[in-house]
């Protein structure tokens, strides 16, 4: 899959397909934000009749995992006074941030910490495809932050808790973006396909892991051998809880990160020279070569980025609320490959993976055995219900990729400016 | 010839439209047994699509085919092979990794106890029928490792195999040597004493003179004429084509040349495939002037130029742009030097399509204030110029916001010409500036060359158009197989530039 | 690449070829490891040191001679085999004798590579035609689960692969569709293809089977016992294999000849490398990578179907685990030809053998060896020991004119 260029025919460069970036920037601006939400009612609809089929209402089971999303907490508007953090200040705001305990507030809660490495690991797939390249190894990339993340957490213990926190999420990321990093450096180099790279990368981070926190791994826990599981990570290096209980899985302060990465993401794309690159090399690598940006630079770039993003997303998980890792945390990991439903849903925007994030992240938590009350439907089902829809929604965006097409290349024929079919058709 | 030999097949009131282009309006056309029909025309003029019709690869919005006087309909390339038509594609439709005779056989393959393939006949039929032709070519070679001409040859071939009598050939000698061109001819004339009609499609008068019974012009999806060889000339010819008379003078003082600003000294460039695709070469353009540099596409001006550039390594030589060495630095460093550079494509290179034009200007300049400054971008500022750039240059159908793809060919080039100009780079080098554009844009950007020129930058014209390069330059250098072969003044006959740029003037150079 | 090179020329010519320095080399380090494991257990370090040294020496000589991949894979070895040989050397012979016993070592290796073998020659047959599958994963899981539910309903495993087969089939022509008549993205495709299967069968299987799991009675595919007791050693690795192993060798010969042997290879791989020239020919270039897809689809459902009813006798959800990544990974590193990919295959099915005997010694560390065969093929597609080319279509929707 490398760009090997027979010299016999060249597959008409102008005409070719262009790179992934290109061709979804061009559908993006022909449908907004209809197509998505389509895309989403759709795969809700076949899921909906994979229920039917099996004999379960699918109505009141998408009522009773709705229920436990927790979204209903924003149906609840009323009139509230909030304190101000660090003042004794209140505003007026019309939800009752106050409450910490109610059902709905609390399943919120539970949405919003999935929330957050949905976001990240959706950065990580979005950031990457805005330079051309498919990032499928947001996985590996998780991994590897997630286990620095808890070997720093877990080792010096006397450290400033501050200090650790920051120490940690930094490492964490850097470690990420070292291993993303890999897959950049070889396509920038040698040319080697980054998605065959980064699925090997998230294997040998899997096994690594599998081996780390395993019998006698550098990383297994010293208290208990028999159990393969890391040691608990300092009470100083955890993320602070601002909303909900903290022994009770509240929702920490990683959702103000998550929400400033979505913000660095838009600002690095629009605002920067690095952005402008990463963009000019996404869409068109050899006009961004003949501008003077060096494209290798900005292939390894932008992978060791969307490595950055993921690795803080298995940071914070790890700081937020999991306090360690085991070999059975890892090979059940599938939360960071939904980040590539989430950046392909959300079109590679800040504003869409944050919207997208929170569906999945909604839908997870609502079919999570917890939340389900088994006589509606049995919360094993809906799992795997969730990965059904999951993939129908990659499986539609794929078509309405070309739905799109259709209907841009219809409203470019129509309009006054016809482009002469070369004699070539466009391949 | 012609008039003697029974039509072996015939097109009536052939009508294909694309959305918002009628390609072919009501086409006549048909071929006589044994001879050469040249379709000729420009570039759009819908010859190409034309042949896909005949060749089954579109099919027809209106009217009929008829070979050997019956009626057909071709749902694809298979209905038309059986009816013995052959097509050789400007771009090879061979598989490089393969070898000639399974190329030619590919999906009527000899076969040995009915499932296998049978690779010793392949071999062998491929020789038989390549001697019988008096090709010379190797079944086993893999095709990417032969040349272009015996590529091309073998897709022949391939035709041949198959048994077609009707032969399309589309832009044949696009990517050939002269000598190769030559062979080719030879071929096809061979071919046509043994039966076999031709349908030659191209460009180029003086081949259609060279090799064409009968010759069919096409004009923006119209068929013009259908005229015979005997008492053609080119002139006749053009004016068919084009329409009108072509007259390219443009105004201009005479040169004051400055100091020397760009040199290139001995320089060889490899090609893609490591072959060597430009030798030695030597030259300087000095500020004021316009040097024109003409060739026969594929002869190493792309790999100069991209030398030159800085996009391409080079194996050998010295180029100093303004003072400065520039060889094997970077892209970036030769902008830095003072080289502005309008490039021969401007959509796979000139331009970022999904880009606005306010950031396709600022291509080169992002990095440096005001545009940005410590990495931090100021999309506004690069509006602001934007518009200015846009209302100097007349550049018409968007705003800064606009994204380039939505401009037409003649607007995107103006914008790109805006961006190199703007960064008064003291030399400029442009190459085939106004490929594929209409009339009108064509004389804003010769109006525009000659106005950088008389600010006193050195520019380097690129181009395949002879007439572009003699109205334009103030010297001309003439390039073939990767060397310089000769300096002109503006005042050479096309016709001696011609033989130069084909071979013709190089033992002249040598003595 | 390789396997390209001039097959012609005489015997004396062949043993002074590169290429034969280089297999020399993986012999002799190989065999510098060999003695000092049982049953010869030589127990001087002296040895595997000399040898490995030697092979690697050779393995340079190849490289410099032009036999990159080879030549790379023969220096890897000595230095490996050095290591190991003296780590074995360190250890006591009693471990030594629990952990290598050759015949079951082989045994277990050609039980771990049949799945990946048939994974990875149905991934060549889409690739070859053009079309990227990564959805192996997702194919082999679907054959897995319906291919158990189908014997175990119908009570016969012949039926159960066939059940297998059809719902390889139907993912297959999912993603098929998609990609080549909605000219979708192949890899978003695969990528979906795999949830989907992770899906469904997870959520037929709690659906029909429940918390319980899959009864203990489904009938297996069975064993082939062989009257081999005369040879010890033959007898213990394949006196007692699987059908579907034997049945994995016929693959291999049959799908070498049809790729390379027959006019539908041919065609094949026309259109996985140069889809318009097939078309202008007049071969159905949607048909040709329909079927293609469709069989991958089969063949990596029977390599599932192996898994768990032929290997095992249950099902677990998503009990893939990978090896269909590994699949394509053995794909990659076999450079899209069946007997590179088998060779892959049962390398990486040696490392898995290893990783499952050596926690005996090693605790957690011998999973390590698992991520062996994706840190062999990233080295491969890094092009550090000679480049893996691709079909050059591979992944590019076609579109008729």
């Amino acid at each position: 899959m490398s760009e090997q260029v027979p010299p016999v025919e060249q597959p008409s460069p102008g005409e070719g397909p262009p790179s992934p970036a290109a061709r979804l920037s061009s559908l993006q601006r022909a449908g907004g934000i209809v197509p998505p939400i389509l895309t989403v009612i759709v795969a809700f609809f076949v899921g909906g009749l994979v229920v039917l089929a099996t004999g379960h209402n699918p109505l009141t089971t998408y009522r009773e995992i709705f229920a436990g999303t927790g979204l209903n907490w924003f149906f609840q508007v009323g009139s509230h006074e909030i304190g101000v953090p660090y003042s004794d200040a209140t505003v007026w705001f019309p939800w009752n941030v106050n409450d910490i305990e109610s059902v709905a507030a609390f399943n919120l809660q539970q949405t919003l910490l999935l929330w957050i490495p949905l976001v990240f690991t959706g950065l990580a797939v979005a950031f990457a495809f805005r330079c051309g390249m498919f990032n499928i190894g947001g996985l590996g990339q998780y991994i590897v932050g997630a286990m620095v993340a808890v070997w720093v957490g877990s080792s010096w213990v006397d450290m400033q808790p501050g200090l650790h926190v920051i120490l940690a999420i930094t490492l964490a990321a850097l470690a990420g973006a070292l291993w993303a990093g890999i897959a950049g450096f070889l396509k920038a180099t040698v040319g080697a396909h980054e998605v065959i790279t980064t699925i090997m990368l998230n294997w040998i981070a899997y096994w690594i892991g599998n081996f780390a926190f395993g019998q006698g791994g550098p990383l297994q826990n010293k208290v208990n051998e028999s159990v393969p599981v890391s040691s608990d990570v300092a009470p100083g290096a955890r993320l602070p809880v601002f909303w909900g209980d903290p022994l009770l899985q509240g929702l920490h302060i990683g959702f103000l990160l998550a929400i400033a990465a979505l913000v660095v993401y838009w600002i690095t794309l629009t605002r920067t020279t690095l952005g402008y690159e990463v963009r000019a090399v996404g869409f068109n690598p050899e006009a961004a070569r003949y501008g003077g940006i060096s494209v290798a630079k900005s292939y390894f770039l932008a992978m060791a980025i969307a490595g950055l993003f993921a690795g803080m997303g298995g940071a914070l998980d790890i700081l937020g609320w999991q306090f360690r890792l085991g070999q059975i945390d890892i090979q059940n990991l599938t939360l960071p490959f939904i980040g590539i439903a989430v950046a392909l849903l959300g079109r590679n925007t800040a504003v869409g993976v944050a919207l997208s994030a929170l569906l999945f992240s909604a839908l997870l938590n609502g079919t999570s055995t917890r939340n389900l009350d088994p006589e509606v439907f049995q919360p094993e089902l809906a799992g795997n219900l969730t990965l059904m829809i999951q993939a129908l929604v990659l499986l539609f965006i794929g078509a309405d990729l070309l739905i799109l097409g259709l209907w841009a290349r219809a409203k470019r024929a129509g309009s006054r400016r016809p482009r002469v079919p070369t004699a070539e058709a466009p391949t | 010839m012609a008039e003697a030999a029974p039509t072996v097949l015939e097109l009536k009131g052939i009508t294909k439209e694309f959305p918002g282009i009628l390609a072919n309006d009501h086409i006549d056309f048909d071929l006589g047994r044994g001879e050469v029909h040249a379709l000729l025309g420009e570039n759009g003029a819908g010859k190409s699509t034309l042949m896909n019709i005949l060749y089954g690869l579109y099919s027809p919005d209106e009217g009929e085919i008829l070979v050997k006087g019956e009626r057909v309909h071709f749902s694809g390339p298979g209905d038309a092979i059986d009816h013995g038509i052959g097509m050789v594609h400007q771009h090879f439709m061979l598989v490089p990794v393969m070898s000639v005779a399974e190329n030619i056989v590919l999906a009527t393959e000899p076969r040995r106890g009915g499932v296998l393939l049978d690779y010793d006949a392949a071999d062998r039929r491929v020789r038989d029928l390549a001697d019988a032709f008096r090709f010379k070519i190797d079944p086993k070679a893999r095709i990417e490792n032969i040349s272009v001409g015996q590529q091309q040859r073998v897709e022949i071939l391939k035709a041949l195999y198959r048994g077609a009598d009707v032969l399309i050939l589309d832009e044949p000698t696009a990517v050939l040597t002269p000598q190769e061109a030559l062979e080719l001819f030879g071929i096809l004339r061979s071919l046509t004493r043994e039966g076999m009609s031709v349908i030659f499609i191209t460009h180029k008068l003086n081949e259609v003179l060279e090799i064409a019974d009968r010759i069919t012009v096409l004009r923006r999806g119209k068929k013009i004429e259908t005229v015979p060889k005997e008492g053609s000339t080119e002139e006749q010819l053009a004016r068919l084509m084009v329409g009108r008379e072509v007259l390219l003078r443009v105004e201009k003082k005479a040169p004051e040349p400055g100091e020397t600003l760009l040199t290139v000294d001995q320089v060889s460039v490899e090609d893609d495939r490591g072959l060597p695709a430009v030798r030695d070469v030597s030259f300087e353009v000095r500020a004021g002037e316009i040097v024109g540099l003409a060739g026969v596409d594929g002869n190493g001006q792309s790999e100069l130029i991209d030398a030159i550039t800085g996009l391409r390594s080079m194996h050998a030589g010295r180029v100093t742009v303004g003072g400065k060495d520039v060889e094997n630095t970077s892209a970036r460093k030769v902008l830095d030097a003072g080289l502005g550079h309008i490039p021969e494509d401007r959509h796979r290179r000139g331009l970022v399509l999904d880009f606005s034009l306010a950031e396709n200007i600022a291509l080169h300049d992002y990095k440096e204030e005001p545009d940005s400054r410590f990495g931090w971008l100021f999309p506004k500022r690069l509006i602001v110029r934007a518009r200015r750039l846009l209302k100097a240059f007349d550049v018409r159908g968007g705003g800064p916001t606009t994204l380039a793809s939505a401009l037409s060919g003649g607007n995107q080039q103006k914008v790109v010409v805006a961006r190199e100009v703007e960064r008064d780079p003291r030399v400029l080098l442009a190459a085939q500036p106004t490929r594929g554009l209409d009339v009108g844009a064509v004389e804003f950007v010769h109006r525009r060359l000659i106005e950088e020129r008389e600010e006193g930058r050195a520019i380097l014209l690129v181009s395949l158009e002879l007439e572009e390069v003699l109205s334009l330059s103030d010297r001309i250098l003439a390039m073939f197989e990767g060397e310089i072969v000769g300096e002109y003044t503006p005042d050479v006959t096309p016709e001696e530039l011609g033989v130069a740029m084909t071979g013709g003037a190089r033992e002249q150079v040598v003595a | 690449m390789i396997a390209w090179a001039d097959r012609r020329g005489g015997v004396v010519d062949k043993l002074y070829r590169p290429r034969s320095i280089a297999i020399a080399a993986m012999a002799i380090s190989a065999l510098g490891f060999f003695i000092v494991l049982p049953p010869i257990t030589q127990r001087s370090p002296l040895w595997p040191v000399a040898l490995g040294l030697i092979g690697t020496l050779c393995g340079i000589a190849a490289v410099t001679r032009g036999v990159r991949r080879l030549g790379w894979l023969a220096v890897a070895l000595g230095i490996v085999s050095m290591g190991l040989g003296v780590l074995a050397t360190e250890s006591s012979v009693g471990h030594l004798n629990n952990v290598v016993v050759w015949s079951a070592l082989f045994a277990s290796m050609l039980r771990y590579a049949t799945p990946l073998t048939w994974a990875a020659i149905g991934g060549m047959f889409s690739e070859r035609s053009g079309v990227v599958n990564i959805a192996l994963e997702g194919m082999m899981l679907a054959g897995a689960f319906f291919g158990i539910l189908g014997a175990q309903k119908s009570g016969s495993w012949a039926i159960g692969l066939l059940a297998a087969m059809g719902a390889g089939a139907g993912l297959a022509l999912i993603h098929a569709f998609f990609s080549i008549n909605l000219r979708a993205d192949q890899i978003v495709s695969g990528t979906a293809i795999n949830f989907l299967a992770l899906g469904v069968t997870g959520y037929f299987f709690v659906d029909v089977y429940g918390a319980l799991g899959t009864p203990s009675d489904i009938p297996r595919i069975p064993n082939v016992d062989l009257p081999l007791d005369r040879w010890q050693f033959i007898d213990g690795v394949f006196g007692n294999l699987n059908l579907m192993i034997w049945l994995s060798f016929a693959l291999l010969i049959v799908s070498h000849i049809v790729m390379f042997k027959t006019p539908i290879g041919l065609r094949i791989r026309a259109v996985g490398e140069h889809p318009r020239a097939a078309d202008t020919v007049g071969i159905n270039v949607y048909l040709v990578r329909y079927a293609c897809v469709i069989v991958s689809g089969m063949l990596a459902a029977l390599g599932g179907a192996y898994l768990s009813f032929g290997f095992g006798g249950a099902f677990n959800e998503g009990m893939t685990a990978g090896k269909g990544f590994i699949a394509l990974a053995a794909l990659i590193f076999g450079a899209w030809r069946p007997f590179g990919a088998f060779s892959a295959c049962l390398l990486f099915g040696f490392s898995y053998a290893l990783a499952y005997r050596l926690p005996e010694y090693s605790g957690s560390a011998a999973t390590l060896f698992l991520a062996l065969p994706y840190v062999l093929t990233l080295i491969a597609v890094a092009g550090v020991i000679g480049r893996s080319i691709p079909p050059a279509a591979v992944g590019r929707p076609y579109r008729k004119q």
